[in-house]
């Protein structure tokens, strides 16, 4: 496809350059130059982990859907396979471009691969979303190529079981923390692989033409969100015990809303609920991310008092801009490039 | 040989001489104590009971923040102590995050930044800091301890996390760890668990002793012994 300046000149590419410089520029310099988050050495995951856990499980819930359908051969979702590996991989990037901003030093992730420790929960995320970003690469390079055959299938199948291994262990590394009790355990791996399927499910039905999915990802959208409900009030039962010392509670009644709401109401306005399911996904895992690390452990206390407040600060909501418009700029330029449908990339 | 250390509760004073000595041996920046106290208040006034932990890595044995770091860069060494190697850390803050005692720190800044300041506080008064640091040498800071070097980086970098290493540079050519020598009334005494004979597994013997969070199953090698009691000298 020939692509010429003025395509770029639009409304939706000028926001998304906003968003680029915006957050780009807090990102640069908080990697090179110096230090902008609102964190100390108790409560050090903040707001740019939590974009990068939205972003990496919206991307392996739009692996999940995409993937079910190669395997099961649904029509309507073998049609869709371009622009659907498109949007997994721009939020993929999108997330990763958001973890970068928090890591201290990118350079030096070349250790994951010298220096593996197969124990760390996070060496297996960051290696499971390495896997996961180059079966995406190479399905989108055959599926451009129109090059089909014996590999489809065995592709297919390995990106369900790389999505998902994903999404549990995004959970595990919350989960196998022993000290924290608000994270401990297997329940946020229930959390986070549910959570990709609803914001998977969200992000297809807000960024693909609903008629040609003849509302599929809308029925995954409120069966996941009804789903969730059942997750998170479950959770509501249990904090509502006694808990062990240490904890907090992570779960709010608040956090069924969003997800009731789609589970009911999808219907009348699927983009817009869907938008409300990706607030939702994101609402809620600020706010496990957030509690599990609000009580402060051991000398932590006496600097930081026995439990801390947390408020995001511009800068870390720079950090979500960034990652949206990374997510943004790729799955358009793709739709773009990659597709012959500009209307529906807008 | 396996150190570890006790920490007899009944003769720390709460001075905080380990802290301050730890600071100067291993040249933490500003924000940041390898060797810290856990306060704790307990009871209503006028019962009032405070009770004060020296605390600092526990090197356990079975220690969350090895497991949980991806790249081996928090690792245990050859006498058992858990050490950090800072070329291998990406930043990620899993093992922060994974300690249970909170004594992992994070350098969000390049340390010791304000020593690079080139100017005065009262101009043709007072040395710049940059000059007094060229005055006087050090890396990074004219209270650089250039020992510490031998085991560990003296100035640290930013985006790695650093943790007491129980100063293994001084441990390697016989000495004590600095909070222990500084330690004025002997309450932090350093040993080999692996020596039935010795002083460490003497007094473990003789009062029992508990680490912090024990039941958390990470097997501390700080193991707590006695409880501060005033009455006994009253």
């Amino acid at each position: 496809m020939h692509i010429q300046a003025r395509d770029f000149m639009t409304p939706a590419w000028a926001v998304i350059g906003l968003g680029l410089v915006l957050g780009g520029s807090v990102g640069i310099y908080e990697m090179f130059f110096g230090h902008l988050f609102a964190t100390n050495s108790a409560l050090v995951w903040t707001l740019p982990l939590v974009v990068y856990v939205f972003l990496a499980l919206a991307s392996t819930g739009v692996s999940l859907i995409l993937a079910f359908g190669l395997i099961t051969k649904n029509p309507v979702l073998e049609a869709e396979t371009r622009p659907l590996l498109i949007i997994a991989i721009g939020l993929l990037m999108g997330a990763f471009t958001a973890l970068a901003t928090e890591l201290g030093s990118l350079l030096n992730m070349i250790w994951i691969i010298l220096s593996p420790n197969p124990s760390s929960p996070i060496w297996w995320m960051g290696t499971l979303y390495s896997i996961e970003l180059a079966l995406l690469a190479i399905k989108l390079v055959m599926n451009l190529q129109g090059r089909h055959g014996v590999l489809d299938r065995p592709l297919a199948i390995a990106t369900l079981v790389v999505a998902i291994a994903a999404a549990f262990t995004i959970g595990a590394v919350f989960g196998m923390v022993v000290g924290r009790p608000d994270y401990y355990g297997t329940f946020l791996s229930l959390v986070t692989l549910t959570a990709a399927v609803v914001s998977g499910a969200a992000a297809i039905t807000l960024l693909r033409d609903q008629d040609a999915l003849g509302m599929l990802t809308a029925k995954v959208l409120r069966a996941g969100a009804a789903f969730l409900v059942l997750v998170v009030a479950i959770r509501l039962v249990l904090e509502a015990g006694p808990l062990a010392e240490g904890t907090l509670g992570w779960a709010r009644l608040w956090m069924l809303i969003p997800f009731v709401a789609v589970a009911l109401f999808i219907d009348w306005s699927p983009r817009v609920f869907a938008g409300v399911a990706l607030l939702g996904a994101l609402g809620l895992h600020y706010g496990f991310i957030i509690t599990g690390q609000l009580v402060s452990l051991g000398p932590a206390a006496n600097w930081f008092g026995a439990v801390q407040t947390y408020q995001p600060n511009l800068p870390e909501f720079l950090i979500l801009v960034l990652g949206i418009a990374v997510a943004a700029a790729l799955i358009k330029l793709g739709q773009q490039v990659l597709t012959s449908e500009p209307e529906a990339a807008e | 040989m396996k150190y570890g250390m006790v920490i007899d509760q009944q003769l720390c004073v709460g001075c905080g001489g380990c802290t301050l000595a730890c600071k100067a041996e291993n040249n933490t920046p500003g924000d940041i104590n390898w060797c810290d106290k856990i306060t704790r208040t307990t009871g209503k006034f006028p019962d009032v009971q405070f009770e004060y932990v020296s605390t600092m890595c526990n090197h356990c044995d079975n220690a969350p923040c090895v497991k949980a770091c991806p790249t081996q860069a928090m690792h245990k060494d050859e006498n058992g102590l858990t050490v950090h190697d800072p070329k291998k850390c990406i930043g990620c803050k899993a093992c922060i995050i994974n300690c249970p005692y909170g004594v992992i720190h994070f350098n969000w800044e390049k340390p010791h930044e304000a020593w690079r300041d080139s100017e005065a506080l009262v101009d043709g008064g007072t040395s710049a800091p940059l000059d007094l640091l060229a005055m006087v040498g050090g890396e990074g800071s004219p209270h650089a301890n250039p020992e510490r070097a031998a085991t560990y980086p003296v100035m640290r970098s930013a985006g790695t996390v650093e943790k007491c290493n129980f100063c293994d540079h001084r441990l390697k050519v016989g000495l004590e760890p600095a909070c222990v020598e500084a330690c004025p009334s002997r309450a932090r005494i350093v040993g080999d668990f692996d020596d039935p004979e010795s002083e460490v597994n003497r007094l473990i013997a003789t009062h029992g002793g508990k680490g912090l969070r024990e039941e958390l199953g990470t097997k501390p090698r700080v193991i707590y012994i006695r409880n501060y009691s005033p009455e006994r000298h009253a």
